[in-house]
């Protein structure tokens, strides 16, 4: 179905669609696609994306009583299973957890707006039909394991808010379990407040006929820590946007992933921290490896602005391209206000490094062996800090990509 | 058993002709030199013995233990026994000492038809022959060669040899970047390791490297071949009125 037509038969089925502030802005967004037409050219937002996927798709949602269950493990794990952009209701002494009501609609409307010239958060605006609001309280220490499930043909456009309180320290894990032929449009705004520390993993593992556009929004106060790992395996297509602003002096962030792509695969990722407050530090990393005919792209911004003197600043690309018909185009950015900063970034991209095979294989490991070990030993140390269970999800994952390219 | 018979080896790189009409036969427990002025083709012979493909051969044999070694990968020549020391040994971050180590040596064993060493016996192997070379347990943790100072690469090297256990091993300017003490240990390292069976090929510019090793032959090579044979006598006469007499 066209984009006009969803948009004209499911106008009434959105979350806040009696709400006549955000009938207007919908139906402004909804115009202004339409009057650009999907202008790839000057916008960033849809770099690699296939256009069709966007103008014509089968919109499909529904609420189904499939229970999404909250189950706290123990004292400090808790999973929480949200079914096809919905969770169960939930609040202890730790954490509240709800689906997005009405009087949540002046949050939406006041959301951080990092994205005024994404197309696909206009998307999410116009076709929102699922959020969830999380409340971690104060002096929390937790261990949250949050599983997207979404069923076959369902088009979910979520928008979550996430507040981690004052002091906090948690790990939160985000694990995409998507059936098949789903379109999944997914906003995060966080807040982290002050001496909050949060470790934030991302897990996408899905097959072809899935696609996740997941874009985040994060808002650090003073003394804060946010880090946020993303591992992508997935064979289906997937957009990582993440953003975040350090509002408050000595907050630190980082962003970083590690993508593997193959066959006809293609992932578009975006990462921009903005620099508001003194002694901050923020550090963006991104790495992948592409073999087949896959292609990547990455952006990188680091803005600082003119009060946020003491910054320190870091944004690293690394590709290696594992044949001659895969592509990996990485452009970082730096714009830099103030004069009392350490800034830097760097890029490289190229075949797997020759010298180095060729010294594993005079030690006699055959090149197969030679080439695992030198694709494991480019993300090992981003593997550092994770703990146990998490480890065992990427080596596995990881196994599976490397004897995918014995079977080459 | 032929061990090492280079004959009439032509080789190449991008067009430019660098071995020319190379010979030369290594016994089992020989240890031959060969000395030569820059770009007269020594570390392209230590290359091309050890399979890197960016040498083209144009003609001529190599029979390595009886067998045809140009229809040997890099990694089935390491099997055999063969063992390249690097001038220059490359960082690779992220890939562990002691597992690769592992890995190369199983791999040697595999080819034997040999069971593989286990974990155990194998640290205590690795921690056994650091000691010997002064390696410390801790820089056997690390990546390999990532930090190292230059007398720690070639030590490396050495420990790997001595690991592996090769047939033939070569020694491509080990010396370049060495000051005497670390030439010292590196030295010991190969004189230790010395025995009836195993032969050496030591490429260098230098006397000093040939002093503590004791070459049973020393080569002058000129022009992609070897322009005169002798023993130690011959690295004396290069040492004092260099290459221009030969």
């Amino acid at each position: 179905m066209t984009f006009e037509n969803n948009f004209i038969n499911h106008s009434k089925d959105y979350i806040f669609s009696a709400n006549e502030t955000l009938a207007n802005q919908r139906e402004q967004s909804f115009r202004k696609i339409l009057k650009n037409n999907y202008d790839k050219k000057n916008n960033e937002s849809l770099k690699n994306i296939t256009i069709s996927d966007l103008s014509k798709f089968d919109y499909f949602y529904k609420y189904e009583n499939k229970a999404p269950k909250v189950s706290v493990l123990d004292s400090i794990n808790y999973e929480i299973r949200v079914v096809n952009g919905m969770c169960q209701n939930f609040e202890d002494d730790n954490i509240e957890i709800r689906n997005l009501q009405n009087y949540d609609f002046n949050s939406f409307l006041d959301q951080d707006n990092n994205n005024s010239d994404d197309i696909i958060i206009d998307l999410n605006k116009i076709f929102l039909n699922s959020g969830i609001f999380f409340n971690i309280k104060n002096d929390t220490k937790l261990n949250i394991r949050l599983i997207h499930d979404t069923s076959d043909n369902f088009t979910v456009f979520q928008n979550n808010f996430i507040n981690f309180k004052k002091n906090c320290e948690i790990n939160f894990e985000d694990h995409f379990n998507l059936s098949h032929n789903t379109i999944n449009n997914i906003n995060y705004n966080t807040k982290v407040e002050e001496c909050a520390v949060v470790k934030h993993n991302i897990f996408q593992d899905f097959s072809s006929s899935n696609k996740l556009y997941l874009t985040s929004n994060t808002v650090c106060k003073k003394n804060s820590s946010y880090n946020q790992n993303t591992y992508n395996f997935s064979k289906g297509f997937v957009r990582n946007f993440h953003n975040i602003s350090l509002n408050g002096e000595f907050a630190k962030a980082s962003l970083k992933g590690c993508f593997f792509l193959k066959d006809e695969n293609i992932c578009t990722n975006k990462t921009n921290i903005v620099h508001n407050a003194e002694h901050c530090i923020s550090d963006q990393t991104y790495k992948g490896i592409l073999n087949h005919n896959s292609k990547a792209n990455y952006y990188s911004n680091t803005f600082v602005s003119e009060n946020a003197q003491k910054t320190e600043g870091y944004q690293l690309s690394k590709g290696i391209l594992l044949t001659d018909h895969c592509s990996f185009f990485s452009k970082p950015e730096l714009r830099i206000f103030a004069d009392d900063v350490k800034c830097s970034h760097g890029s490289t991209i190229g075949p797997v490094d020759e010298t180095a095979l060729y010294y594993l294989r005079s030690r006699g490991i055959n090149k197969n062996e030679a080439m695992k070990m030198i694709i494991s030993s480019f993300i090992e140390e981003d593997l550092q800090n994770l703990d146990h269970q998490a480890r065992i999800i990427i080596s596995n994952n990881l196994t599976n990509f490397l004897n995918s390219l014995s079977d080459d | 058993m032929i061990f090492l018979n280079i004959n009439n080896l032509n080789v190449s790189i991008e067009g430019k002709k660098i071995l020319n009409d190379f010979n030369i036969q290594i016994n089992e427990g020989e240890v031959h030199a060969i000395m030569g002025p820059n770009g007269c083709g020594k570390s392209t012979l230590a290359n091309v013995l050890a399979g890197n493909e960016d040498y083209e051969i144009n003609s001529g044999k190599v029979i390595f233990k009886d067998e045809d070694l140009l229809d040997l990968n890099i990694e089935e020549r390491a099997q055999k026994g063969l063992f390249l020391a690097f001038q220059y040994p490359v960082e690779i971050p992220g890939v562990n000492i002691t597992p690769f180590l592992q890995a190369s040596i199983n791999s040697k064993l595999k080819n034997e038809k040999k069971p593989e060493i286990d974990n155990i016996s194998f640290a205590k192997l690795l921690k056994k022959n650091a000691e010997e070379l002064g390696i410390s347990i801790d820089m056997l943790k690390r990546s390999i060669n990532t930090g190292f100072s230059g007398g720690e690469k070639k030590r490396y090297e050495i420990l790997q040899m001595s690991i592996l256990n090769p047939a033939l091993s070569i020694f491509d300017e080990t010396d370049s970047g060495l000051d005497v003490d670390a030439l010292r240990v590196v030295t010991e390292g190969i004189n230790r390791f010395k025995d009836s069976k195993k032969s050496f090929l030591i490429i260098t510019h230098y006397q000093k490297l040939l002093d503590y090793i004791h070459p049973n032959y020393v080569h002058v090579m000129r022009e992609g071949r070897i322009i005169k044979s002798g023993d130690i006598s011959l690295a004396a006469e290069i040492e004092k009125s260099g290459y221009q007499n030969f």
